[in-house]
């Protein structure tokens, strides 16, 4: 429950008094940063243990800035809130004998303690002198839900006045109240993710079986923060990392995506000059900048090496001045950090680019990438200010190496665009010069026959057994029924070709990966393909299908022998083998706005390819419709107890294997 | 004490005087009164008289210069003393040890808690006692001798005895409350070799929740097998050097016990008060057998049980006292480096160079996959190396060359000097190192020997690695992920490379590895203990035809260092020290040049900077011709900054700076170093030059000089 605050000078200068003015130089925790690929790479660090701060409190849960400018903390054990001076003595104590269990804790302008108190399950708001104001229970309103129950763990108070209170187990979200005890609604709930595993066990399961084993039931949040715009940050404890922290705007929708969190996260604070940090239960501090974007994690659980630094049980953090403290309610102690010199660069580029100075902010980033080249987040500032001030070509690079595809394909679209308008008029004049010259030319070659020599060659050519087979390929795109029918007669195709075709198939598989443009690619880069894989896949599952294509044939009176199902099925593949390259290349052209183009051409593609295997499978076996719609359904079965079987096997014999060298290891121990 | 006891006590006592002690007792002066009865007077020589109680062998010495008194245990309790009866035999007797049941259960005993024989007889200017666990079968000899700067005490190897088979000795604690003092009531505090130095402060209470142990030289990777790892941490540093020690007083008296033999197995553990008792004290364990865990499936069932073979090595601790001036962390320092001048471990060494040298470590290049195989990333040819360093334009480069193998830096290196094709030639590579030579630099190639890279061809995995007590391969991490050689694999490739290195160029070799790490190897057919290790590898390094420098390398490493590399800045910043303290750069200072980590990597470069002028540290730098993106899909990327056009000039402006400093202080030992103010420090060195640093953001006056914030000034002390 953090706010921003505008900080008092004079009050960090407090704060910071007692504390010594140079770091330890070495820190015990390595910090990473997103580097290529999304992948967490290392990096200078950011924040350096300064000190740890013994308190006489007991097991604490709240830290909180005050718009006074001192530090204040909820001593959930003792039942009290402290203030503490600049020596981090306590300097006054307040609601001793109104609290229980303070946990959460918000202190607005005018002085006034929100106090969120997990012993009374109640809402306690102090004067300034600590005395009563209010005590708010569970709201009585209907709306509230009438068998919910209302366990106010933090809270936050927004600029209206309004209280967002995290209610344990709350399934709707936060509760948001007034000051005087009215329910106004949920905020922000979040939504329950079903898996597939999920679906099937509830297909499968008994009532009883469902109780113990499944929560469908959204996770709540487990801490909260508000920015200066009022906007609301939640984390949430045991949901998936990239939904773990949500921004929500007035209207209670997420802004965030695809967040690098945690699953454990405890607590954030979103500081003025838009940086998120967060704290988790594994010690570990993750900051991003107010879109989400991971900037740096640090941090290590303290277990039993006790160095500095080292969070033991973390259970709030906030930032003064550029220090991050964190309370540590296992150790009783406040934990700070010191932002580096690194740190700072990044930081000071970061509010610039925050800000909407994407230009100004570019000297900073260019200045973070002298000191750690693999830093993304920076050229994802440059590439926005080179796209600012039109500098397309330095902008595509940026955003490339920033792996940024809406970006690059904004700048792709601008650098087309302007070659579009320069060459359009004369590529188009081109393009109906070269019709006119070849309907002239077809006209005269008739006439004259020029050609007649090089047809000749041709027909002889046709003589040559691949060559008749690699022709015969364009006769299914017209004929596929009758095509595989000559197959079965052994007319035309081979073994052979069809062998070539499939080489050619995962060849252009692979071909087809590395040639798609960055923007549909799905790789960060040619690097990151695997194309082992890759290959694995691709023969795996031709192997399987052919197969098992024919041992299913072969007892439901399918007539296919073998060499026609490897023939048959390798002339179906006719549509990825011919369209499959083309796609790739003519994804370099493309932009986002055009996705329909590549996808579309991709699922045709795909789909005639199944079409032609399905009319392989009927003509060749001589089925009908629906004997063909069952052989297909069994051979795709087939595969799957293939690979299944494959399955089973290797664990029992990795079982068989670990047995024996037990046995062996136990008699070389003991005999 | 009950009366039994004391009587007991008392009687073995007066035997022993009466049959051995008692003409040279009776010659003796009258005894301090601060001395029991039961201490008799056994040696002393011109700075210190030696006093010893031969039923607990603990002993009393008393320092001449300064009338000071050293207690070897804890005599009486006092009211508010926290021992029980266990820890109170452990602070008074001198010897104690743990022993190991059949169910690998381990528990202490002492000396004056145990049924036990003890044999004392004098020696040349000290005693020698057998002593005899009796419950437990075993026994030992214990030799305590005084000598000219302090106490000597030895436990010869071949004196351990284990008669009953159902017990074992495991651990051996020799002298735990030498020195220890109550909470604060002290002013003072023990010294760490925790990175470069530790102190803790004596205090009423501490912020510690388990005691400081570590084991010298870092854990036994032969009986641990695989080194643990977890991205998220930086692996604290091991003990380097076997020494810690403890104020009284700072400028009044101190100790510093010094393991000369016996380090391997050494560990030492420190109680700061309020932890279990009020007292601090700190001491040396040292482990005879160990308990393992063998697993016997791969799911992680398995038996706990003790190794088969006890650990042979001997004990030789010297404890030297100190008092007035030398008494502090920088005395300590130098009485440990006059130890290892007279040793003949620190040799001067002359170097004409009136500059500071500069570590630049050039990535040759590592090699990254491409379908099947296997490209190089060629990022520093030899050519290149030549550019850049005519461009930096520094008189004292010490350049090391990291990747120089065929396909680069994370393959294996060759059994003889090949040199990667696509970075150059042989006789490129010679001239470079003569130009280097001529130019007033050092050319080294980086080595990591000890390890056998993970994956990698060019050894043999069934052969050639070392093997754990749990029969699987060690495994670990340096640079890459390796397994570790066994010491026929490492000594066969070392020297056949190095020897082919001294035929072919003037280069020195870059030791990375074998410094810092010391396993044992049980694999059957060679095993090899740690302490044999130690020989070992100090025979083979010792007979290199090449010049070596080392990455952090342990003291028994020292006597071969020209160069010391990646030291740390400072220690590993355990809550309940109070500072860390340059006690290492003073111990190298004026012998050995030390260099920091690479600077690339720092987040603070200018605080970083300011804390190698204070230490008298000299910079290191990682390099790259290319930009350093280019490595990025190499098993190299964890070198995340590098390029030339990035660093080049922050080389050449923290060469010049550094260089106008610590140039006149250039192989002159550390005298002094004291706090002016807080975060403002005063380096004295040997030719009376002094370096004021000062952290602060004010500036700073000191005599007559004006330091700015965060800066540092050399003194020029004319008196």
């Amino acid at each position: 429950m953090k706010r921003t605050l505008p900080l008092l000078l004079f009050a960090i200068l407090l704060l910071t008094a007692a504390l010594p003015a140079r770091t330890r130089a070495l820190s015990p925790y390595t910090t990473w940063a997103r580097g290529p690929g999304g992948v967490p790479y290392p990096t200078q660090d950011a924040y350096t243990p300064l000190d740890e701060i013994d308190l006489p409190l007991a097991s604490p849960e709240e830290l909180f800035l005050a718009p006074d400018g001192f530090l204040y903390v909820a001593d959930t054990g003792n039942g009290r809130i402290v203030k503490l001076d600049g020596d981090f003595q306590i300097a006054a104590e307040f609601g001793h004998g109104l609290l229980q269990a303070p946990t959460g804790l918000f202190i607005d302008e005018d002085g006034f303690f929100y106090i969120a108190d997990a012993g009374k399950n109640a809402i306690v708001i102090l004067n300034q002198d600590g005395s009563l104001r209010a005590e708010l229970g569970r709201p009585s309103e209907p709306l509230f839900g009438t068998r919910r129950e209302f366990l106010p763990r933090k809270l936050i108070l927004d600029a209206r006045k309004n209280l967002y209170i995290v209610s344990e187990g709350s399934v709707d979200g936060l509760v948001m109240m007034n000051t005087a005890g009215n329910f106004i609604g949920y905020f922000g709930a979040n939504r329950a993710q079903m898996s597939l595993k999920m679906i099937l066990q509830r297909m499968f399961l008994t009532e009883e079986q469902l109780e113990q084993f499944i929560k469908t039931e959204a996770a709540s949040p487990s801490n909260l923060a508000i920015d200066r715009q009022s906007l609301i940050y939640t984390v949430t404890a045991g949901t998936s990392r990239d939904r773990s922290i949500r921004k929500f705007n007035i209207a209670g929708t997420n802004l965030l995506q695809n967040v690098f969190g945690s699953t454990t996260f405890r607590d954030l604070h979103v500081s003025e000059n838009g940086l998120l940090a967060a704290v988790d239960a594994d010690g570990k501090i993750y900051e991003y900048n107010a879109n989400g974007v991971l900037l740096f994690v640090f941090g290590a659980k303290d277990t039993a090496d006790q160095r500095l630094g080292m969070l033991a049980n973390p259970a709030s953090i906030e930032r003064v001045g550029s220090d991050l403290y964190v309370l540590d309610k296992d150790k009783n102690a406040i934990l700070i950090y010191r932002a580096t010199d690194f740190a700072k660069r990044v930081h000071e580029g970061v509010r610039l680019y925050m800000d909407g100075f994407y230009v100004e902010a570019k000297p900073h980033f260019e200045n973070v990438l002298t000191y750690n080249g693999l830093f993304i987040m920076a050229y994802q500032g440059i590439a926005d200010a080179y796209y600012k001030q039109n500098d397309y070509s330095r902008a595509l690079q940026a955003y490339r190496t920033a792996e940024d595809r809406n970006g690059y394909s904004e700048t792709f679209w601008e650098l087309r665009n302007a070659v579009l308008q320069q060459y359009l008029g004369s590529a188009l004049l081109a393009l109906f010069g070269l019709w006119l010259a070849s309907a002239v030319f077809t006209r005269l070659e008739k006439r004259f026959g020029w050609l007649d020599p090089l047809r000749q060659k041709a027909r002889q050519l046709q003589n040559i057994r691949l060559v008749d087979d690699f022709l015969f390929m364009f006769r299914f795109i017209k004929q596929p029924a009758d095509s595989f029918y000559y197959i079965k007669k052994d007319q035309r195709g081979s073994l052979t070709f069809a062998f070539l075709l499939y080489l050619w198939v995962v060849i252009a598989r692979l071909l087809s990966l590395y040639l798609t443009a960055f923007i549909f690619s799905p790789y960060p880069s040619p690097a990151w393909i695997p194309f082992e894989t890759e290959i694995v896949y691709a023969l795996l599952a031709l192997l399987l299908w052919n197969a098992a294509n024919y041992l299913v044939s072969t007892i439901s009176d399918g007539e296919g022998r073998l060499r026609d199902v490897l023939i048959g099925s390798a002339y179906s593949l006719f549509p990825y083998a011919l369209f499959a390259l083309p796609i790739a290349l003519l994804s370099n052209l493309l932009t986002l706005n055009e996705t329909f183009l590549y996808t579309f051409s991709t699922q045709i593609m795909w789909f005639w390819t199944g079409l032609m295997l399905f009319i392989m499978v009927k003509e060749i076996h001589n089925y009908s419709l629906s004997e063909t719609i069952r052989n297909i359904l069994t051979t795709l079965f087939t595969m799957a107890m293939f690979l299944l079987t494959a399955y089973i096997l290797y664990v029992l014999f990795n079982q068989l294997y670990e047995f024996v060298l037990a046995i062996i290891q136990e008699i070389g121990l003991r005999g | 004490m009950r009366p039994f006891t004391r009587l007991f006590l008392t009687l073995c006592l007066l035997l022993t005087i009466g049959l051995f002690l008692a003409p040279r007792a009776s010659a003796a002066p009258a005894q301090p009164q601060e001395i029991p009865p039961s201490y008799q007077r056994t040696a002393e020589n011109e700075t210190f008289e030696l006093y010893v109680d031969s039923s607990t062998l603990a002993f009393k010495l008393l320092d001449k210069r300064s009338g000071y008194l050293w207690h070897s245990g804890i005599d009486e309790l006092q009211q508010g003393d926290r021992l029980n009866k266990s820890w109170r035999a452990f602070a008074q007797s001198g010897v104690s040890i743990e022993y190991l049941d059949e169910k690998a259960i381990s528990k202490r005993i002492s000396i004056t808690n145990a049924g036990r024989t003890l044999n004392v007889t004098p020696i040349e200017a000290g005693i020698e006692a057998e002593v005899k666990f009796e419950e437990v079968g075993i026994s030992l000899r214990v030799r305590l001798r005084l000598e000219a700067d302090g106490v000597r005490v030895e436990v010869p190897s071949e004196s351990i005895r284990q008669e009953n088979p159902a017990f074992r000795l495991g651990l051996v604690y020799l002298y735990p409350f030498l020195g220890a003092t109550r909470g604060g009531s002290t002013p003072g505090y023990m010294f760490l070799p925790d990175g470069t130095g530790s102190l803790i402060r004596f205090a009423d209470s501490t912020k510690a929740k388990n005691m400081f142990y570590g084991r010298y030289y870092g854990a036994d990777l032969g009986m641990i097998g695989v080194m643990p790892y977890d991205p998220a941490i930086k692996r604290a540093y091991p003990i380097s050097f076997p020494v810690f020690g403890m104020v009284h007083g700072e400028k009044g008296n101190a100790f510093l016990a010094v393991v000369e033999d016996g380090a391997a197995y050494g560990e030492l553990q420190a109680h700061p008060a309020g932890i279990i008792t009020n007292f601090n004290f700190l001491y040396n364990a040292f482990i005879y057998n160990e308990s393992y865990f063998q697993a016997t499936n791969r799911s992680g069932a398995g038996v706990t049980t003790i190794q088969r073979q006890t650990n042979e090595f001997d004990v030789v601790v010297h404890y030297r006292f100190l008092q007035g001036d030398a008494a502090d962390y920088v005395g300590m320092a130098r009485s440990y480096q006059q130890y290892l001048v007279e040793k003949g471990v620190l040799k001067k060494a002359p170097d004409p160079n009136p500059n500071i040298g500069i570590r630049l470590e050039f990535l040759g290049g590592d090699k990254e996959k491409v379908l099947f195989w296997h490209r190089f990333v060629p990022m520093t040819t030899l050519r290149q190396m030549q550019t850049l360093l005519d461009r930096l334009q520094i008189p004292n480069p010490q350049v090391i060359y990291f990747g120089w193998q065929p396909l680069g830096a994370s393959s294996m290196p060759p059994l003889s000097l090949k040199l990667e094709g696509g970075l150059g030639t042989l006789t490129e590579l010679r001239s470079l190192a003569e130009n280097l030579a001529a130019n007033g630099g050092r050319f080294s190639l980086y080595l990591d020997p000890q390890a056998a890279l993970w994956q990698e061809k060019g050894y043999s995995p069934r052969r050639d690695l070392a093997m754990a007590i749990t029969s699987v391969t060690l495994e670990g991490y340096n640079r890459y992920h390796n397994s570790y050689f066994t010491l026929d694999a490492l000594r066969r490739r070392y020297t056949a490379l190095t020897e082919d290195i001294a035929a072919s160029l003037e280069a020195d070799l870059a030791l990375d590895g074998i410094g810092f790490t010391l396993y044992s190897d049980f694999r059957e057919s060679a095993p090899l203990n740690r302490q044999q290790a130690i020989r070992a590898y100090q025979d083979m390094l010792g007979k290199s035809p090449v010049r070596l420098g080392f990455y952090r390398p342990n003291d028994y490493l020292w006597s071969l260092t020209s160069a010391y590399y990646d030291m740390p800045l400072g220690d590993n910043g355990y809550i309940y020290t109070s500072e860390a303290v340059p006690f290492l750069p003073i111990v190298l200072s004026g012998y050995v040049p030390y260099y920091g980590a690479a600077l690339n990597f720092s987040p603070n470069l200018e605080e970083d900077i300011l804390r190698h002028i204070d230490y008298g540290m000299y910079p290191s730098f990682f390099l790259t011709y290319e930009p350093t993106a280019k490595m990025l899909d190499t098993r190299s990327n964890w070198i995340y900054t590098s390029s030339y056009d990035q660093w080049g000039e922050q080389i050449r402006q923290t060469y010049a700076r550094m260089n106008a400093l610590l140039a006149p202080v250039r192989g002159q030992p550390i005298t002094a170093r004291r706090e002016l103010r807080e975060d403002i420090f005063i380096i004295t060195y040997a030719n009376g030059k002094q370096i004021v640093v000062n952290y602060t953001d004010q500036p700073v006056s000191y005599r007559g000089v004006v330091i700015p914030p965060r800066d540092a000034a050399l003194v020029e002390n004319t008196p």
